[in-house]
């Protein structure tokens, strides 16, 4: 049986500052190479802290259970070093980097990835080819990484590095929120295109608008740092028709409701 | 160091019969000797004067440092009678003389300081520009100053540069200074730049000295009627490098703006102090200084903003920014604004001291960049924003290499 591209077994994490403020609270979850697997929650539910945790962020630690990537246990190592080894994070909210273009950025994330130089040539075909898939323009690649981009730039300039970077594991934050229909589209297809028969993706949503045209293998229902329902596409399709209610309910997890 | 010997060449008759002895025309002769007895008047500056409030120069003997000769090489074709090359060349010419006299030691005077009077007695290879009328030149002037180890130890050079721009003229001068590791130079600079109407002057300095150097420079302009006046200064090396950086804004609608980087590692000193003083009406400034700082060095800036009585309408940026790469190194900031007139256009003014922005850091991160790599790329755009027109594209090249090269070896 081939290793998992992603597992997580039994992670709790916190806030590295407040260390008594657990958040996730002990998180299993397997994806096989080629796997879709998405994650829903309402707001605050652990998504984001999730992403970070599982990309290295020093904004969390993790106090039990372990990530693996790969079969590797990843949990002690650095962010740097889960990004070379196939790690690759989609923020939520980019950050900008003064000073820095999208050019600059890419070549030196390359240079890590490899650990050598890609040859020029070759760099500016795949940057042109995968601008055009994300139908953006080359003026795009030449700017300050996320400075002064509108948010579906943002979105696509993190996509756009997914595609050079080529990652054995993409988590995709919240991809979709601040997107019009045409650009969630052209994101979402861009995804599709870009994505390999090995690569495992994590899509965080709390809507299901992005799964209409990215169809997960797999669906998670996250509330308050836990997994509390799993299933196949369809669970995101109950929930894009009757919301988390009825689901929280059923578990009784409904605030102020009486079970 | 203060009983240590001093050198002989600072009394006023030796400096009269080094003069003399290089042939220099009377009226320099004078100057240097009028320098020589400013020299010997002057206390040296304290920390109680603010703008040296954090470089204590109170051990430093100047005399104490014999002057060692550094010829610049200049590299740059003249117009149509214009002029780059030896100051004391075109003092001693028939048609440059008189340009030269006129100018000379009437911006920076000597009798102002103890340094500048020490330069104004001693300056030997320095440089003269002259751009004619309507002139300009085709491509950059470029002079290096290179002090090897060796003889120059435990001596003083004296760089001195005079730029005389007339009307609707344009010309560019990159200078850079360079001496041995070990060489323990004292170097005292002085600029002038007499800036004509509607004049484009642009002056870039690579301060690359050796780690034993200290740097004392005053480096003023002044700008007539539509003049575009640019400095830059891009410290690298040197133990202490002290600047005063001065935009005299009298004509109406001229403009200065002055760029500073320094890059400090190890226990590396840089001291930057400016001026934009808006005399005249609609006049324009813009200072931007950045440092970023490894190790133990550290930083300080100083800066006036002043806005005259007759600066009607004037507008005014300025702006230092801090970065500290290790816990160790240290920023003092302090941008003041003095407004004299009710009737400013804008008059802007903002500090940060800090580190690297966390966020940041962990986005690049979070593309495999390890921690040395993530702080050259914030470094090198946080330097892009002052260094992103400077100079022409040969000179932004080797600054980022430079850049490049001491962050892979700095302290972070
Ligand atoms: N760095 C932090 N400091 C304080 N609280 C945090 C921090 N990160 C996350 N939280 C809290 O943890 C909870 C989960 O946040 P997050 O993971 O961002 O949720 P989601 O992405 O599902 O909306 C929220 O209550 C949030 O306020
Ligand atoms: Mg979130």
């Amino acid at each position: 049986m081939t290793e998992p591209i992603l597992r997580l077994k039994g992670l709790k994490a916190s806030i590295a500052d407040k260390p008594e403020i657990q958040i996730l609270h002990g998180i299993d979850l397997e994806i096989a190479p080629g796997e879709i697997h998405a994650v829903m929650g309402p707001n605050g539910s652990g998504k984001s802290t999730m992403a970070s945790t599982i990309a290295g962020s020093p904004t969390y630690v993790v106090d039990e259970g372990q990530v693996f990537l790969k079969g590797e246990d990843i949990t002690a190592a650095a962010a740097d070093e889960r990004a070379r080894k196939g790690v690759f994070l989609s923020f939520q909210y980019p950050t900008p980097i003064p000073g820095v273009t999208m050019v600059n950025l890419l070549r030196e994330a390359l240079k890590a990835r490899r650990g050598d130089e890609m040859p020029a040539r070759e760099f500016l075909e795949e940057l042109r080819a995968t601008l055009g898939r994300l139908k953006m323009s080359e003026e795009m690649a030449r700017r300050y990484v996320n400075e002064g981009f509108s948010g579906g730039e943002k979105k696509r300039a993190e996509i756009l590095q997914m595609g050079m970077l080529k990652p054995d594991l993409a988590i995709l934050d919240e991809t979709d929120s601040g997107l019009d229909v045409d650009a969630l589209r052209t994101v979402a297809e861009g995804v599709n295109a870009l994505k390999t028969s090995d690569m495992g993706i994590l899509i965080i949503t709390h809507y299901e608008r992005i799964l209409n045209y990215i169809t997960p293998d797999r669906v998670h229902i996250l509330v308050k740092g836990k997994i509390v329902k799993s299933g196949d596409a369809s669970l995101a399709k109950e929930i894009e028709a009757n919301g988390y209610d009825p689901i929280l309910k059923e578990l009784g997890l409904l605030e102020g409701a009486t079970a | 160091m203060a009983d240590a010997t001093l050198s002989p060449a600072y009394g006023e008759a030796a400096v009269v019969a080094a003069s003399q002895g290089r042939g220099e025309p009377g009226w320099l002769t004078e100057q240097r000797a009028e320098a020589s007895r400013a020299f010997a008047a002057l206390p040296m500056p304290t920390t109680m004067l603010r703008p040296w409030k954090y470089t204590d120069v109170s051990k430093l003997v100047i005399d104490g440092y014999a002057p060692a000769s550094a010829v610049p090489s200049v590299i740059g074709a003249a117009p149509q009678g214009g002029f780059a090359g030896p100051l004391a060349e075109a003092a001693a010419d028939a048609t440059l003389g008189p340009i030269v006299e006129a100018h000379l030691g009437s911006l920076v005077p000597a009798t102002e300081g103890k340094f500048v009077a020490a330069n104004a007695a001693q300056w030997a290879g320095g440089i003269f520009v002259y751009v004619p009328r309507g002139q300009a030149f085709a491509e950059a002037v470029s002079v290096t100053i290179d002090v090897p180890d060796g003889e120059a130890n435990q001596g003083a050079v004296f760089p001195r540069m005079l730029v005389v721009a007339e009307a609707a003229s344009e010309v560019t001068v990159q200078m850079r200074s360079l001496s041995g590791a070990a060489a323990d130079l004292l170097a005292s600079q002085v600029v002038e730049v007499f800036a004509g109407a509607d004049s484009h002057v642009n002056l870039v300095f690579d301060v690359d000295w050796g780690l034993a150097t200290r740097d004392f420079s005053t480096i003023r302009a002044k700008t007539e009627r539509g003049a575009d006046v640019r400095i830059a200064t891009l410290a690298i090396g040197g133990a202490v490098v002290k600047q005063f950086v001065e935009g005299i804004l009298e004509g109406e609608g001229s403009q200065a703006r002055i760029r500073g980087v320094a890059l400090g590692d190890g226990d590396q000193h840089f001291d930057f102090v400016t001026l934009q003083d808006h005399v005249g009406p609609k006049t324009q400034s813009d200072v931007q200084i950045k440092t970023a700082l490894a190790g133990a060095s550290r930083s300080i800036y100083y800066g006036v903003t002043r806005v005259e009585e007759t600066g009607l309408g004037a507008a005014a940026e300025q702006e230092n920014r801090n970065l500290l790469l290790s816990r160790h190194a240290k920023a003092d900031s302090d941008p003041v604004l003095e407004i004299l007139t009710n009737d400013v256009i804008r008059c802007g003014h903002g500090a940060t001291v800090g580190p690297v922005d966390q966020e940041a850091f962990f986005y690049l991160q979070s593309r495999g960049l390890d921690r040395r790599q993530a702080m050259k790329l914030l470094v090198a755009g946080f330097f892009n924003s002052v260094l992103a027109d400077v100079g022409d594209e040969a000179f932004r090249e080797e600054v980022a290499t430079e850049v490049e090269e001491k962050l892979a070896v700095a302290h972070i």
